[in-house]
């Protein structure tokens, strides 16, 4: 039987990936996906690029600049998505394909800002870098954010090291 | 038909605003990266080395720089580089401001 080279599944043996496993327990990652799926969903509503513009009075420019940040964005979504749908996430398995590492990289990161500002907007910068000390205390919609904010730091952290 | 220019003892404010372009463009801008509490270490290292091309000694002395003091200035030059750099640093989403250098 002939192979066919242009099928997708052949191509995907072609392409180079970037393959890791997190050592986060299954039971956690099934139970914040569900919330990662709705927080993906929400990352694009209230993303808001007009801060990030510096002070440079120049209103053409700033449309231009943010504008840019916005499109260039949409390959990381899609990325991070890739990653989420993926049949394997949730036994840990990580598969990224290394043309989109840098992409996912940056989705993680979109991602993690997304829960600060939305499960995790109460806490303090301190509470959240330190580590939450009063994980039973809190409610179950902070406890989801927060495992979920570590497995996304989780996932960007063995990236960064495999692409070093 | 021409009319002859005449003489004037006021600035042209063409000339005057060409000036202060030239002046500006003269100036030195400062790329700053500010402290966040989401970005993790080795992420940071890694974005200043693949935008500055930093060695790992210095990309990591910007980020302690970052996560000790609240900013770090990575890059000190021409107006349009500056501003370069800060689209590449908040594409990676590190806060990220421009300012004049004194």
């Amino acid at each position: 039987m002939p192979i066919n080279y242009n099928a997708g599944v052949c191509k995907q043996f072609l392409r180079k990936m970037i393959e890791f496993s997190v050592e986060v327990e299954s039971r956690i990652i099934g139970a914040v996906l569900p919330e990662l799926g709705k927080l993906f969903a929400l990352s694009s509503k209230i993303e808001d690029y007009s801060e990030l513009f510096p002070d440079l009075n120049d209103e053409d420019f700033k449309d231009a600049w943010i504008q840019g940040l916005r499109e260039e964005a949409k390959g990381d979504r899609n990325a991070l998505a890739r990653l989420l749908k993926c049949p394997r996430f949730p036994y840990g398995r990580v598969e990224v394909e290394e043309d989109d590492a840098e992409d996912l990289l940056r989705g993680l990161t979109e991602i993690r800002f997304t829960i600060r500002s939305t499960s995790l907007k109460n806490l303090s910068d301190e509470e959240l870098e330190g580590g939450l000390t009063n994980l039973k205390n809190s409610k179950p919609e902070v406890r989801i954010g927060y495992f979920a904010y570590l497995l996304m730091a989780e996932v960007q952290e063995r990236l960064v090291q495999e692409i070093s | 038909m021409f009319s002859e220019p005449k003489c004037s003892t006021l600035a042209s404010p063409i000339l005057e605003e060409k000036a202060d372009t030239e002046e500006q463009l003269d100036i030195p801008w400062k790329v700053i990266v500010l402290n966040d509490p989401v970005n993790l270490m080795n992420y940071v290292v890694m974005v200043f080395r693949k935008v500055f091309g930093y060695n790992e000694t210095k990309a990591t002395k910007h980020m302690m720089e970052v996560h000790d003091l609240g900013k770090s200035v990575l890059w000190v030059g021409e107006r349009e580089q500056a501003e370069n750099y800060a689209y590449q640093l908040q594409r990676w989403r590190l806060q990220t401001i421009l300012e004049k250098d004194d």
